[in-house]
């Protein structure tokens, strides 16, 4: 606790020395890439590194060590998950059906995150970020773990969508959404839009490398979109086969067909739980939740630990893929989050039910 | 209310006289018999509202479903292994991987870990668990000469069968077969036998999956023949075993409906009578994935 609370004071004393860094913020922005299995460590993919801490990047299939710190800005405290499945059931949006299956929902696959999101609140793995809080009037708020975090879903088969969707339009989506459901504590709350097959970002096309991303929606990038959205860019990651987690857990074609939807939703929304404001330094003020010094999130330091592309089942390493069990009694498999208190203070990757023996 | 049972019970009687509805070519059937059309139902001596009719569902017979083991090329991209229950030439005919087989424990060599072939057709099927999955992996061994072969020893086939059902990914069963290669010998098929698992019996399936592993001393036998060498045929039914009837109630959409009791070729279901005014009820029978047309009656229901 002690070993925290230094790093915490060395983040903000790290801040105010090297915050030019961060305020040259508004030249170069992306959102909060997840890689995939082929380009984990990928400087390109990564936003530059916050100070400078000898962090090197991560090795492929390794944890990436070093503690994350707190950066002032807001976590979500009590967590709501609205899913928006944007034109699954608009014609072309899959090229195929499956007998038994709905047409909008061939592979199972948003099924299968609605599943994920109703089922993880109160799981030991997300119970793992509950260490993590936020400021405010010098009190610590701690993240909670609610059983329920399920906001609700929308299948949005009505605002027209279309193949390589830029960013601005999926977070004018966001804000569709946020006008869907009705949301008035964006604090807490974050929206995934969700694509089908053959809908798909334009950056995830295009085969940049990474599954999803995340990010927030301030004037500066996304112009015209109220501010203030936590949102996800979620793709239809079964295309990227096991580069986004195709079998990474599961040996069985069907039963790992659907791995990497929750394990890659899994990252970019425990992501956003920790750090919803992206990163983002706006005027000078950081937004950021928790990260570390090589800008690397709880999501990020985990991601794809104990995976060969490829290759199942994986190697079953501390902090490496697992299945764990929902709250509905069935099995997700997901990637471990970064534990600051794992390993006796010095951290590592948990929450997968494979932590290492010393958990501190 | 003990009146209106009593209704009720009239009405599933004179359902269960209704003449059997002949199966409509493509699916399932239903007709609405109660309410008859255009009958006027007192809410005040029928609380509940009695529906009932009949439906015609196919009968299920024993048979054999013949997946081939395709594949439209060989180490690239668009490979595409699968099983259809079509055949022809396929492109992929005699694939192996010899260049980047990978050589294991002992000098063994694993031709290159494993092979999924998921079904593109013939789904959904139902599945007879009581008979056994059979088929054939025909192994090639290369030719160096006219009559000699390069594989000798001993050869390991292992294939598992995988089922989509209801969305999730269930093991059907698996076998592991050996084949003694010779020089002399270049072409071995492989007979294999899967009992599948009984918690699958009659179940409607999706999809199909099976997985060859080829395992050996060479690098230069394992090769799998295809355009019609390879299969397997699955125990399965001409018709699922699952067959409902759904009423819904001014609802075409059939979101809110509620399932009807079955027996034989007459279903039947109270729901509360609705309120005063013209109504439209409306029956939809399923039979495993298919649903059939819906069947609809107006009726008016009175003080």
């Amino acid at each position: 606790m002690t070993k925290r609370l230094s790093l915490v004071a060395t983040a903000i004393l790290a801040l105010a020395l090297y915050g030019g860094s961060a305020s040259a913020d508004q030249a170069v922005h992306h959102p909060l890439y997840m890689p995939d299995a082929a380009h984990v460590g990928d400087p390109a993919l990564q936003p530059p590194p916050v100070c400078c801490a000898p962090v090197g990047p991560p090795v492929a299939g390794e944890p990436a060590p070093v503690n994350m710190a707190y950066f002032g800005g807001h976590v979500q405290v009590k967590p709501k998950i609205y899913l928006v499945f944007w034109g699954w059931g608009v014609p072309g949006a899959f090229d195929h059906t499956t007998p038994g299956m709905p047409a909008n929902d061939p592979d199972g696959a948003a099924a299968r995150m609605t599943a994920f999101i109703k089922a993880m609140g109160g799981t030991a793995w997300a119970g793992s970020q509950t260490q993590y809080y936020e400021t405010v009037n010098g009190q610590n708020v701690h993240i909670q773990n609610p059983t329920n975090v399920f906001g609700g879903a929308w299948y949005d088969d009505t605002n027209p969508v279309h193949d390589n969707l830029s960013g601005l339009e999926l977070a004018q989506e966001a804000q569709r959404a946020v006008a869907h459901f009705g949301i008035t504590d964006l604090h807490d709350s974050q929206v995934v839009i969700a694509q089908p097959q053959k809908f798909n970002e334009a950056g995830f096309n295009g085969g940049v490398g990474y599954c999803a991303w995340h990010d927030y929606t301030q004037p500066q990038y996304y112009p015209g979109v109220q501010a203030g959205i936590s949102f996800t860019n979620m793709p239809y990651v079964l295309n990227m086969g096991t580069s986004c987690g195709q079998n990474s857990v599961n040996a069985g074609y069907y039963a790992g067909r659907l791995d990497g939807f929750s394990i890659v939703l899994g990252h970019e929304v425990e992501e956003t739980i920790t750090d919803p404001g992206a990163e983002d330094v706006i005027d000078g003020v950081n937004l950021g939740g928790w990260y570390d010094y090589a800008a690397y999130e709880n999501g990020d330091k985990c991601a794809w630990v104990g995976y060969t592309e490829g290759v199942a089942p994986p190697s079953t390493v501390p902090g490496g893929l697992a299945n764990i069990t929902g709250n509905d009694g069935k099995q997700y498999p997901v990637q471990s989050l970064w534990s600051n208190e794992s390993a006796g203070g010095a951290g590592y990757c948990a929450g997968a039910g494979d932590d290492l023996p010393v958990t501190g | 209310m003990r009146k209106g049972i009593q209704a009720a019970a009239a009405l599933f009687g004179a359902a269960a006289a209704a003449a059997a509805v002949a199966l409509a070519a493509g699916g399932p059937s239903t007709t609405i018999s109660t309410p008859t059309s255009g009958q006027k139902v007192s809410i005040h001596h029928n609380p509940y509202l009695a529906v009932a009719g009949s439906a015609a569902f196919a009968t299920p017979q024993a048979q054999t479903t013949r997946f081939y083991l395709r594949r439209d090329g060989c180490g690239t991209a668009n490979d595409n292994p699968h099983l259809s229950v079509t055949t022809g030439t396929d492109g992929g005919d005699g694939c192996g991987l010899v260049l980047t087989s990978v050589a294991g424990p002992g000098g063994t060599v694993d031709q290159a870990a494993s092979v999924d072939y998921p079904s593109v057709d013939g789904m959904p099927l139902t599945l007879d668990s009581s008979r056994t999955v059979t088929g054939t992996i025909d192994l090639n061994s290369i030719s160096v000469a006219d009559g000699v072969a390069a594989g000798t020893g001993l050869l390991t086939v292992t294939v598992d069968l995988e089922a989509l059902y209801q969305g999730n990914g269930v093991e059907v069963g698996s076998d592991s077969e050996t084949v003694l290669l010779t020089p002399t010998q270049t072409e071995y098929p492989v007979a294999f036998s899967i009992q599948p698992t009984g918690t699958l019996d009659r179940a409607d399936l999706s999809g199909l999956d099976l997985r060859v592993h080829v395992e050996g001393p060479f690098v230069a036998g394992g090769f799998i023949a295809n355009s019609g060498k390879s299969w397997l045929d699955a125990p399965s039914w001409s018709a699922s075993f699952a067959q409902s009837v759904a009423v819904s109630l001014d609802d075409p959409t059939f979101a809110s409906a509620v399932p009807a009791r079955l027996s034989g070729s007459s279903w039947s279901v109270a729901v509360p009578t609705p309120a005063i005014g013209k109504h439209v009820v409306y029956a939809q029978a399923s039979q495993g994935f298919d649903t059939g047309a819906p069947a609809s009656r107006s009726f008016t229901v009175t003080r």
